[in-house]
């Protein structure tokens, strides 16, 4: 979670849902939120707060100028409760199709979450 | 009545406030404006973009400066 509240005097605000799952490409796609903040990219939120409906959540993604969702696999649990919850999504990133098979693993390894970043980076900047 | 502005005290927060306040007098409810600066309790809201508006503990807007009509709507009800 952020360390601060982002304002929304600044530049377009972005909102990150990770689906962070019971799964490596769940808890990576947590990672790869976390990381994607830290870099400036968006505002990190909590997508159960949206399956809560949590109104503070609710109003917040409402403002936001662009979502975009990271699904650990192609179940796509982000996407879906954003979607469910009347929200457009404006990317969609899904961790297993950049070159992670899906395992129960709920520890990934440093390097692996380094070079998911590099490829979503490239997504990102691609558009 | 609560009404609780959220927000560090940038521009949009100021406006918020200022709005709050004319939007009490003009429909001349009994409430408590506060001003929350304190991170820890912004996010106790959910509330992840500034300003928002809490009415008695209900977040009724967040990332946006709300209309002085939005806000009477909010507290007339």
């Amino acid at each position: 979670m952020a360390e601060e509240t982002k304002c929304s005097c600044g530049s377009a605000n972005v909102a990150l849902f990770p689906c962070t799952g019971a799964a490596n490409v769940g808890q990576i796609s947590n990672k790869i939120a976390i990381a994607l903040e830290e870099q400036g990219i968006g505002n990190l939120m909590c997508t159960v707060g949206i399956g809560a409906r949590a109104p503070g959540l609710m109003k917040s993604a409402e403002a936001s100028d662009r979502i975009i969702t990271i699904d650990g696999c192609p179940v796509n649990c982000a996407t879906k409760t954003l979607e469910l919850a009347g929200f457009k999504v404006d990317r969609q990133i899904v961790i297993s199709e950049l070159g992670v098979k899906k395992t129960r693993d709920r520890n990934p390894k440093d390097e692996e979450v380094a070079e998911v970043l590099e490829k979503v980076m490239e997504i990102l900047q691609s558009e | 009545m609560k009404i609780e502005i959220l927000g560090t005290g940038c521009a949009k927060c100021k406006k918020t406030k200022e709005l709050a306040e004319k939007a009490v007098k003009e429909a001349g409810v009994d409430a408590e404006i506060v001003k929350v600066e304190d991170f820890d309790k912004i996010l106790e809201y959910g509330v992840m973009i500034t300003p928002a508006l809490v009415v008695d503990g209900d977040v009724k807007v967040a990332g946006k400066v709300p209309s002085i009509e939005d806000i009477k709507k909010w507290i007339t009800k």
